[in-house]
């Protein structure tokens, strides 16, 4: 068997590779981008992980900048317990959450299912003056709202908190966008076996689109556990107040404790961390818009 | 009884009309495929059957009765879509058993339709998969599965085998074929392969931009084409075309001479036609005989040889009149650059200026 000069030459070539120009750029490209990522992956971690060695540390230690655990955790336990109704609290923040949550994704899902799949021109100009109303910032609403709630009588309930938020437009055109993903010959075949159209978004659109409800679930919990301004406005009375309300009212003392504030912080998030890590690989796919 | 019959049938959106006054009658127990390239309107057509488009005009009516405003379910109709629409979060069994379901039959005669279902296709060891565990073949089965199940009058497929690879395609064309058989059922089929169409059609509908071309067998519109498209639509290799002149005229022939070879002339059996109009002289590409065995000869230029076996095929005349022939004989060899053949003037088809037959 012969073997071509070139070829021959081509795999006695020696492996040690030659200094190119472009090659140099590229790994210093490469570099920045890894120094870039990582210091925002610090300044991200490194809140969350200041907050935990917080609530290890008594007051004092955290003002003169100690950055590592402690030993005061019981001790702020303590504190914050005494202080706040935590049952009482993290109840009223829990079910506002979840009842939001459970009616948001419901009223939402079905509106940008309806202006997905039920198209005409009316409905779109109903859709765009709808994302129009995204740009009118909540403090523009926020005292005709008080007026509107306060007229129906429902300011210092746990409605006048729920019912402003179940209707949302980021939620509806979330849900529209990720039904361009549904397949229409699934809701045809459907039709075909006899489903009607709330029985298709029920047994059909529902289950197919799980990964789109799970991603807008922890959006949707998150907004509403971490809702701040609107309670603050109608939730009057101590027994209705909500966590953030009662941590936000803990660093407005005259001399605050930071450990047992930071305490209170980190209960304060463990309900979102518990449904993110839920539901995690769900709200990655749901992210993408994906259709399993 | 499962006939249909569609009657000034029209579909418009807005004001374009996409389905222009359809009429068919289509037999019990028959294999109708509807056949046309794209966005003539043979899925909208089908759809329409199904209940999934709104009938703007016109009667749809299955047995006798009319079924415009019927619901899709009612209609006694199963539909096989392109994609499969198989439920992806339900396994195989309860894909199939999910209509009946929704219809209130009791569990045991589910279990018993789906498994009688499940026996036809041999689709027993993947009941309890779910469809993203299937291959493409294996979910157009159930696919399939699940249309049987229902017990429908009149099955509907929307290009059923356009997602396989060619092998699978061939294998579930006989499939389908087999299961017409077994099932007795009257099928409506709806391909933009005309190969599909000639074997498994006892009728293909061929539409062009919304209006029935021509109905009939598959080997009555390959062998008595109504027009100029339906010859180039139906046959693989298309239908050659060369241009022609009418030079004279009898009581049953029609002389023509080729354009694009001065001289050559033949008299074709036809009553129509006028001397001096341009005409178009169709040639099936296995109707090319050898070189004088015909009633005239033309030289043409070789681009290329394909040799597939059995036959071969040779393409010609690049850039003037593409045209391909068939040559049945198994490694034939084509060393000059020239070829002369031969056409027959009754294997021949005349087309004047707007693609109607002159017959």
């Amino acid at each position: 068997m012969t073997v071509s000069p070139m070829i021959a030459g081509a795999a006695a070539r020696p492996v040690a590779r030659a200094f190119v120009p472009g090659n140099a750029w590229a790994l210093a490209r490469r570099g920045l981008v890894y120094v870039l990522l990582s210091v925002a992956a610090f300044l991200s971690i490194f809140p969350f992980f200041w907050m935990m060695v917080g609530a290890t540390n008594t007051s004092a230690e955290i003002i003169k900048g100690k950055a590592w655990f402690g030993g005061a955790l019981l001790t702020n336990a303590a504190t914050f317990f005494a202080q706040v109704d935590a049952p009482r609290i993290f109840w009223n923040s829990g079910f506002i959450a979840v009842v939001a949550t459970a009616l948001t994704l419901a009223i939402s899902s079905l509106a940008g299912y309806g202006f997905e799949m039920f198209r005409s021109k009316i409905r779109e100009r109903i859709f765009g003056l709808l994302l129009l109303l995204l740009s009118i910032p909540f403090a523009a609403m926020m005292v005709p709202l008080f007026v509107m709630f306060s007229q129906a009588k429902l300011v210092n309930t746990f409605a006048s908190v729920i019912l402003p938020t179940v209707a949302s437009i980021f939620i509806i055109f979330y849900f529209r966008q990720a039904t361009k993903a549904f397949p229409s010959e699934l809701r045809d075949a459907a039709k075909i076996d006899g489903l009607k159209e709330w029985q298709i978004f029920l047994f059909v659109y529902l289950p197919v689109m799980r990964s789109t409800y799970a991603a807008a679930t922890i959006i949707v919990f998150m907004t509403n556990w971490n809702n701040y301004l609107w309670p603050l406005i109608v939730l009057q009375t101590a027994e209705n107040k909500t966590i953030t309300l009662i941590l936000s009212a803990l660093t407005s003392a005259y001399t605050p404790d930071y450990g047992m504030i930071l305490f209170g912080t980190v209960l304060a998030t463990l309900p979102t961390l518990v449904i993110f890590f839920l539901l995690q690989r769900r709200f990655v796919e749901g992210m993408l818009g994906a259709v399993k | 009884m499962s006939s249909l019959k569609l009657r000034e049938i029209r579909k418009a959106f807005g004001s374009l009309e996409v389905i222009k006054g359809v009429n068919l009658d289509i037999a019990d127990k028959e294999f109708v495929v509807f056949v046309g390239p794209s966005g003539c309107g043979k899925s909208t057509l089908l759809r329409m059957i199904a209940g999934l488009e709104q009938i703007t005009a016109g009667d749809l009516l299955i047995g006798d009765e009319r079924m415009n405003d019927v619901d899709p379910s009612k209609r006694g109709i199963a539909m096989v879509f392109q994609t499969y629409a198989l439920y992806p979060h339900m396994t195989v069994r309860e894909n199939m058993g999910f209509a009946l379901k929704f219809a209130g039959v009791s569990k045991p005669d589910i279990a018993r339709q789906v498994d009688e279902a499940a026996r036809i296709l041999e689709l027993g060891p993947l009941m309890d998969r779910l469809p993203k565990q299937l291959s493409g073949g294996q979910r157009q089965r159930v696919a399939i599965g699940r249309a049987i199940v229902r017990q429908p009058e009149v099955f509907l497929f929307d290009e059923p085998l356009s997602n396989l690879d060619a092998e699978l395609r061939v294998h579930m064309r006989i499939e389908i074929a087999r299961l017409h058989k077994e099932l007795q059922t009257t099928i409506i089929y709806v391909t933009h392969d005309q190969v599909e169409a000639m074997t498994l059609a006892d009728k293909i509908v061929v539409l062009r931009e919304g209006v029935v071309e021509q109905v009939g067998r598959p080997l009555e519109l390959y062998d008595n084409p109504a027009n100029q498209f339906v010859a180039g639509f139906i046959g693989s290799p298309k239908m050659n075309f060369l241009a022609a002149t009418v030079v004279d005229k009898s009581a049953d022939s029609v002389r023509v001479e080729l354009i694009n070879h001065q001289g050559t002339r033949l008299s074709i059996p036809a009553t129509g036609g006028t001397v001096g109009e341009k005409v178009t002289l169709g040639v099936r590409a296995e109707h090319f005989g050898e070189a004088g065995a015909g009633d005239a000869d033309v030289t043409l230029k070789i681009d290329v040889a394909e040799h597939l076996g059995s036959t071969s095929y040779v393409y010609a005349n690049s850039g003037v009149e593409p045209l391909v022939i068939e040559r049945e004989e198994s490694r034939h060899q084509f060393g000059e650059d020239r070829i002369v053949v031969s056409i027959s003037a009754d294997q021949a088809y005349l087309f004047d200026s707007k693609g109607q037959r002159i017959r």
